[in-house]
Order: C-alpha cells, then sequence, then structure tokens
C-alpha cells in the first residue's frame, strides 16, 4: 500500500470520531422526527464545557462528565422549549447554536480574560489505546491502533445506540415516534417523551464529540466545532439513517478532512482553500446522493 | 362609511392583541440581559445603562445604530420572501459577503462610469448573492435535495473563498487592514447624519420594504408564490408553475442579501474587509423571523436587531462586558419567537393568504 495513504486513513479514524459522535445523538433525535441543527452548539459546549472542567477540578473524567451534563443542559433547555413551549425545533436548535458560540466566548473572556484561544498546560494528554490483537493485522492494524480512548468509546457508544434503537422497546418507540407520531398518541403514549429523550442522548453524545476536540488540543479555540455539527448532520443523511450507514458516511468525510491537511502540506494550498474542502465535498455527497435517491424512487 | 371605520378598529386591536406575545418575547430577552449583566459584570448598573441608553445617547451612536439596520432589513427582506415561498435560505453569510465582494471589485473596475457604475456594480452584487442561493434552488428542483442544508454548506465554502480572495489577489497593499482597496468617492452614497455611518441607503432600504411588500400582495407572481409557500400540492393543481417558485424565491431571497452586502460596502465601509460581514446573515435570518415574514414589520424587528447590538457594542466599550453577550440575548430571542404558546397569548385567531 502506498506509504502515504496509512497515515491519512489513520488521521482520518481520528478525525471522522467526533462526527461519528455526533451523528450518534443526532440520529436518535432525527429519528423521533425531529431535524436537529443543534449538534453544532450542542458539541461546542460539550467542547468547551469538559476542557474548563477539566482544568477546575484537575480530574480528566470529572470534567468530561460535568461538560456532558452541560452539553445535556443545553438539550433539556432545547428540548423543553421546542416541545412544550411549541416552537419550531429548527429556529431553537440555530438559537441554541448562537447561545453556545456567545456563552462560551464570554464565558472564557470572563474566567480567563481572553476572547481567542486558551490554551491549559496543566492537562494530560488524552490516554492512548494499543489493541495488542488488532496491531497484528496488516494495513488494517496501522490505521486503527494508537489512537486515543475516545475513538475506541465511539465504536462501543455506536453498538450500543444500535442495540437501543433495534432491539429494546425503547427503541421501538422512539423509531415509531418519527414514523407516526399520531399512531403513536393513539396507543396512549407521549411522543414528546421520546422526542425529549432523544434531544438529550444527543447532548451526550454530541458533548464527547465536542470533549474530544477540546482535550486532544489542550486548548479551547472560539467556534472550535467549526461546521462539525453540521457535518454531523449531513453523515446523518448521507448514512441512510443507519448505525453501520454513519460509521462509513463519518470515515468518507474523516478521510477527505485528513486528504485535504495533506493536501496543505504537500501542495501549499491556500488556507482558505483547505477549510472550504469539507463543505465543498459535503454539497457534492449530498448532491449526489439525492440524485440517486430521487433516481431509485422514480424506478420504483 | 362607520362600517369601514368599525372594520379598521377591528383591524387595529387585532394587530395589537397579536403584538402582546412579541412584547413577551422581547420582554424575557431583555430580562436575560439584566440577569447576564448581574452575574458577569463588576458593574452591572453601569453595563445596563451603556447597554440600553447608549444606542439612543447622541446622533452619532443613534445613526449607527439605524446604519447598522439596513443590511438587516435587506436581509430580513430576502428571507421573508424564501420563507414565504416555503423555502429556506440559510446562506445568507455568504451570499451577503460575496454580494459585497463583487459590488466592491466592479466599483473598482467601473471607477471611470460614474453613477451608472455605482448602479451596475450593485447590480452584479446583487445578482451574486442571487444566483448563489438560486443554485440551491435549482438543486432541490431537480433532485429534491434540501435547500435548507446546499444554502448553508455552499455559503460557508463560499465565504472562504471570498476571505482567500480579499487577502489574496484583491489586496489592498497599501493598508495595514485586510482589505481591498477603497472604492472611488463617486460611489460613496452621501451621509445624512453627521457625524454618525447613516447614509442614503436607508431610502433604498424603506423603498425596498415598499417593493416587497407590494410585490408580495399586489402582483400575481407574489400571490403564487405564497400560496405554493402555504400548499405547494394545491398550488401545483392551481396551474401554479412549481418548479419555477422553487428557484426564483431562493434567488430574490440572496439577491437581497447580495444587496445588502452592496449597499453595507458604498454607504459604509467603503472597502470590502476580510469577514466584516460576520453574524450579519444570521441576523437578517433573525429579523425575517421576529417579523414572522411580513415585509412590514421588518423595520422595527431590524431595529430592534440593531439596538442589541448597539447595546452591547456600547456596554463593551464603556463597561466591562464582551460584545458576545449580544449572541446570547438574540439567542433567548430566537429560542421563543417561533413559540405556538407564547405567541398565542392574547392573540386573535387569524389566517391569512
Amino acid at each position: 500500500m502506498n506509504p502515504v495513504a496509512i497515515p491519512v486513513l489513520h488521521s482520518a479514524v481520528a478525525i471522522m470520531t467526533p462526527l461519528l459522535l455526533a451523528a450518534m445523538g443526532g440520529l436518535f433525535t432525527e429519528l423521533s422526527g425531529m431535524l436537529n441543527i443543534a449538534l453544532e452548539g450542542l458539541m461546542l459546549m460539550g467542547a468547551f464545557a469538559s476542557i474548563v472542567f477539566t482544568h477546575f477540578t484537575g480530574n480528566m473524567v470529572v470534567g468530561i462528565a460535568l461538560g456532558v451534563l452541560a452539553s445535556m443542559l443545553l438539550a433539556a433547555i432545547l428540548g423543553t422549549v421546542t416541545l412544550h413551549l411549541k416552537s419550531n425545533v429548527f429556529i431553537t436548535a440555530l438559537a441554541a447554536n448562537l447561545f453556545a458560540s456567545g456563552l462560551t466566548v464570554v464565558l472564557s473572556f470572563k474566567l480567563f480574560g481572553n476572547k481567542g484561544v486558551v490554551v491549559f498546560d496543566g492537562i494530560a494528554s488524552l490516554p492512548r489505546l494499543d489493541i495488542p490483537v488488532l496491531a497484528k493485522i496488516p494495513v488494517f492494524g496501522d490505521i486503527f491502533i494508537g489512537h486515543n480512548i475516545f475513538v475506541y468509546m465511539s465504536w462501543v457508544l455506536l453498538a450500543l445506540c444500535a442495540w437501543v434503537l433495534y432491539r429494546t422497546p425503547f427503541g421501538f418507540r422512539l423509531r415509531a415516534t418519527g414514523i407516526h407520531e399520531q399512531a403513536m398518541v393513539s396507543l396512549g403514549m407521549r411522543p414528546s417523551r421520546y422526542r425529549f429523550i432523544a434531544f438529550l442522548v444527543s447532548g451526550f453524545t454530541c458533548a464527547l464529540g465536542g470533549a474530544m476536540l477540546t482535550l486532544n488540543l489542550g486548548a479551547f479555540v472560539p467556534n472550535i466545532t467549526s461546521g462539525k455539527g453540521w457535518i454531523a448532520l449531513v453523515v446523518i443523511f448521507l448514512g441512510q439513517k443507519k448505525p453501520i450507514g454513519l460509521l462509513f458516511a463519518a470515515l468518507v468525510f474523516g478521510f477527505a478532512d485528513a486528504f485535504s491537511n495533506y493536501a496543505q502540506g504537500a501542495w501549499n494550498v491556500p488556507a482558505d482553500f483547505i477549510l472550504a474542502i469539507p463543505y465543498v465535498f459535503t454539497l457534492v455527497a449530498m448532491v449526489l446522493f439525492s440524485i440517486y435517491t430521487s433516481r431509485k424512487n422514480r424506478v420504483e | 362609511m362607520v362600517d369601514r371605520m368599525e372594520k379598521r378598529r377591528v383591524t387595529i386591536v387585532a394587530t395589537l392583541r397579536n403584538s402582546i406575545g412579541a412584547v413577551v418575547i422581547v420582554g424575557i430577552a431583555l430580562a436575560a440581559l439584566v440577569v447576564l449583566s448581574l452575574l458577569l459584570s463588576e458593574t452591572p448598573m453601569k453595563t445596563l445603562r451603556y447597554f440600553f441608553l447608549g444606542p439612543v445617547q447622541n446622533t452619532y451612536y443613534f445613526g449607527n445604530m439605524l446604519n447598522m439596520a439596513i443590511p438587516l432589513i435587506f436581509g430580513g427582506l430576502g428571507v421573508s420572501l424564501a420563507m414565504r415561498s416555503g423555502s429556506f435560505n440559510l446562506g445568507g453569510e455568504g451570499q451577503l459577503y460575496s454580494g459585497a465582494f463583487v459590488a466592491t471589485i466592479s466599483a473598482l473596475a467601473l471607477a471611470r462610469w460614474g453613477s451608472a457604475g455605482v448602479v451596475v456594480a450593485l447590480l452584479l452584487g446583487t445578482c451574486t448573492g442571487g444566483l448563489l442561493a438560486a443554485l440551491s434552488g435549482v438543486l432541490r428542483m431537480k433532485w429534491n435535495t434540501s435547500e435548507l442544508i446546499t444554502s448553508f454548506l455552499v455559503s460557508n465554502a463560499v465565504v472562504l473563498v471570498v476571505s482567500y480572495l480579499i487577502a489574496g489577489p484583491f489586496m489592498d497593499p497599501a493598508t495595514n487592514l485586510i482589505a481591498t482597496r477603497m472604492i472611488p468617492e463617486s460611489f460613496r452614497f452621501t451621509r445624512i447624519l453627521e457625524p454618525s455611518n447613516l447614509s442614503s441607503a436607508l431610502f433604498a432600504a424603506v423603498i425596498a420594504v415598499l417593493v416587497v411588500h407590494l410585490y408580495l400582495y399586489k402582483t400575481k407572481s407574489g400571490y403564487e408564490l405564497r400560496l405554493f409557500g402555504l400548499n405547494p400540492r394545491f398550488a401545483a393543481y392551481g396551474g401554479i408553475r412549481t418548479k419555477w417558485y422553487q428557484v426564483w424565491p431562493m434567488f430574490l431571497s440572496g439577491a437581497f442579501y447580495g444587496l445588502g452586502g452592496g449597499m453595507a460596502i458604498f454607504g459604509t465601509y467603503y472597502a470590502c474587509m476580510k469577514e466584516f460581514s460576520t453574524g450579519m446573515g444570521w441576523n437578517g435570518l433573525a429579523v425575517a423571523l421576529i417579523a414572522r415574514h411580513r415585509p412590514g414589520a421588518v423595520i422595527p424587528a431590524a431595529l430592534f436587531f440593531a439596538y442589541i447590538e448597539s447595546g452591547a457594542r456600547n456596554a463593551m466599550l464603556h463597561s466591562d462586558v464582551t460584545f458576545e453577550i449580544a449572541s446570547i440575548v438574540q439567542s433567548v430571542v430566537f429560542f421563543l419567537v417561533t413559540s405556538a404558546v407564547l405567541q398565542k397569548i392574547g392573540s386573535v385567531q387569524r389566517r391569512s393568504v
């Protein structure tokens, strides 16, 4: 195999993880019948809160737990306003994004007197995991070993999500809510309850995705999620709203990102163009996917 | 005659009762601001005074606040048109920025044309914004790709490309700013409230509101657009060209953003600075939502947003909070603005095409 390909694929696996985590939570809201564009804000909230709490408590596990809680709190506000005050989910989710980007900067200014990049020196790097069984497999092993703990956790979580969605009564009901809300009501169940829980789940996984971004870097950069929540949304659509589909779709984007990073170093492309690649790539993928679906629908 | 007056009285009462919900929402947002100041500021009273009174304390700040509302009015009109037709345009940021950029470089290229150049340059900027948005409309029409997501993605990519162009090939080497060269004097709008930045673009904004109002409510095309937005299937059975109304409103929507961008350059900035318009696109969207897609209501909604922004700017200058406090207040508005529960407070049921 090409010597360039392995490092690029290796970093693709790392880059895809926050996307995969956010997409997983987004899958819950999506299947419950709500378009959740707040993934971005929830990630940002988790990213900021995790590293700040890690800094103040001196313990990464506690920090991440509190970060997750902060993001879930925002998700709970989002859920309450949307479901109980009966607002347009699209607009409230936009509000959550705006709120997160405002609050993180305001708090960073208040706590550290700095609106820009905040570097946290005392924070240890994320623990890396070497799985000996994987290491033995050629090529495959080189790509999948030596990642940080979030990467492997995301796979376990994905399996868990698939199990919850497809093997538990809760999962059936959640999906039923998305397919036919009225049917749920007539069975005596409350769709808003399932949707609220779906929001909480998305807060949970998005926070983990965000936490990986900041803790990996040891710093908070304003707007560090930079569109990742939106791409996670596209991952859900491209992954055909199936857990296994998410994995492949996220890998595609991880690869695009890793490749553009590589291209920046190798071919000296202007940084702004590099940053634009994921959006263009996502756009092309979206369009191709919708051409494919519309063809398929026409044939049927 | 009496009948007509009675009818008018009923309409006014209904309008007032319908706005109670909006007042409640604005009230909650401002209450959030008070709470934030108490929590974040060492001198909360001072912060609040600058926030609330700063924008109206003198001609300078007042004019700047009105000036800030101009691009929001254009953006708000654009989004309202798209929303009325049932399309979502999330690409305001890129449409406004690229419209401003194209208007600027056209102005630089057409420097010798004088006032004809102004019109052509603004038109080119307008079309740039319009075509970017129309692309999403075409994708939706042809393959049912969600215009909501594509407009956002296109916009994000375009913002980066425009930034690259400003910082690279079009950068003015004479200044330290990352910006294009300044547009010629003859292209700049007159200042109408010295010493503030307020320019005659304000009149253009007011005229634009009138035009959009007339278009939506007094023309056949506007009627078809609203009908398509309310019920696409009914519109199709009624013989309305549904394909056209998936693209045309998006074009108009982007065009207004592009025009707003051009106006901001010709009226205020005189050169296209890197990322000068960050946030304007989103705020235009917010304005349209608060106005509930009614062109007439876009002006007060834009003024409200401009007030919050300039209040935050004032509080930042004179006190110890940062500007981003504005986005928190705005987000509170967003959270509540579409709430059916809050809107129902005191409202009279009314449904119109």
